[in-house]
């Protein structure tokens, strides 16, 4: 496939994603709302960060890796602290 | 792909590298920045959910999603932008990062108009604005327009950094040897897409809390 054509489809992936979240948001699922709305938004990002970003190599990857665990501590302590 | 007169690396190649990791791991710190805001905001939502979610209908849903649009659109055109670039196809480069930054000056335009209508709904607590809000506990009701407009404020101020940023490059373009074009295309891509992933976790966030 080209590149110009990943592009593309990347870009009406994107919009696609757009509108089954907003679709999603006027059913009622309970407490899975939250959760398939952040589902959906983790995808978009792993879209633009894989095609849009061309988030390749080891370095780029060890940078995401270490922003991601921080998030995790912190998120993760100060949710178990409450 | 020569012309990178680089003193401090053996090899253009090598430069190119270190140029991508200072980019990504400037974006780790811009994470770290929004995490802690949407960390206050997932804190607040979890013990004020039902106050949370009434003032989140108050939001327009139809700006919201086409401003999401607009955004998705405008990365897009930066991967266009980027992907001209390797093949040297300048003029295609400089229109692709021209509707760029135009689709972010358009999504600021937007975020003014929903800005403008809240206020004159009296749902902007901030600037000392008055805040009359009619729903149910208004107190909590406050911390999430508070919170709404500190995230969209400070996506805002990014995302205008990025337009001024991509408006130089495109003024000083001519003077740019290609292998400068190629680098600074990247570097100011990386941080476009990143305001646009933001903007992604932003968006369901505060405009679909439980419609």
């Amino acid at each position: 496939m080209s590149e110009l054509r990943k592009l593309t489809f990347g870009y009406l992936g994107l919009l696609a994603l757009l509108a089954l979240t907003v679709a999603s948001s006027f059913l009622d699922l309970g407490g899975f709302n939250v959760a398939l709305n952040l589902a959906i938004a983790a995808a978009k990002a792993v879209l633009i960060a894989l095609l849009f970003m061309h988030l390749t190599g080891t370095l780029p990857r060890l940078a995401v890796a270490a922003a991601g665990l921080w998030l995790v501590i912190l998120f993760g302590l100060t949710l178990i602290g409450r | 792909m020569s012309g990178t007169e680089s003193i401090a690396f053996d090899t253009p190649q090598r430069e190119r590298r270190a140029d991508n990791f200072a980019m990504w791991v400037f974006i780790g710190s811009e994470a770290m920045l929004f995490g802690a805001i949407f960390l206050v905001f997932l804190v607040a939502h979890i013990d004020f959910g039902p106050a949370f979610a009434a003032a989140s209908k108050h939001l327009s849903l139809p700006l919201g999603t086409f401003n999401t649009a607009v955004l998705i659109t405008s990365s897009f055109t930066m991967a266009l932008a980027h992907r001209f670039t390797l093949q040297r196809r300048w003029h295609a480069t400089v229109w692709a990062l021209a509707a760029t930054s135009a689709l972010g000056v358009c999504f600021l335009v937007v975020k003014g108009i929903e800005y403008g209508k809240e206020i004159s709904e009296g749902l902007a607590p901030v600037l000392d604005l008055p805040f009359r809000y009619a729903g149910p506990d208004p107190v909590h009701a406050q911390l999430f327009f508070g919170l709404y407009f500190a995230m969209t404020s400070l996506h805002a101020l990014h995302l205008i950094g990025g337009i001024v940023v991509i408006a130089g490059m495109i003024a000083l373009w001519r003077r740019c040897s290609p292998a400068n074009r190629l680098r600074r295309v990247v570097a100011v891509g990386l941080y476009w897409h990143f305001v646009d992933v933001i903007w992604v976790f932003m968006f369901p966030v505060l405009y679909l809390i439980n419609r």
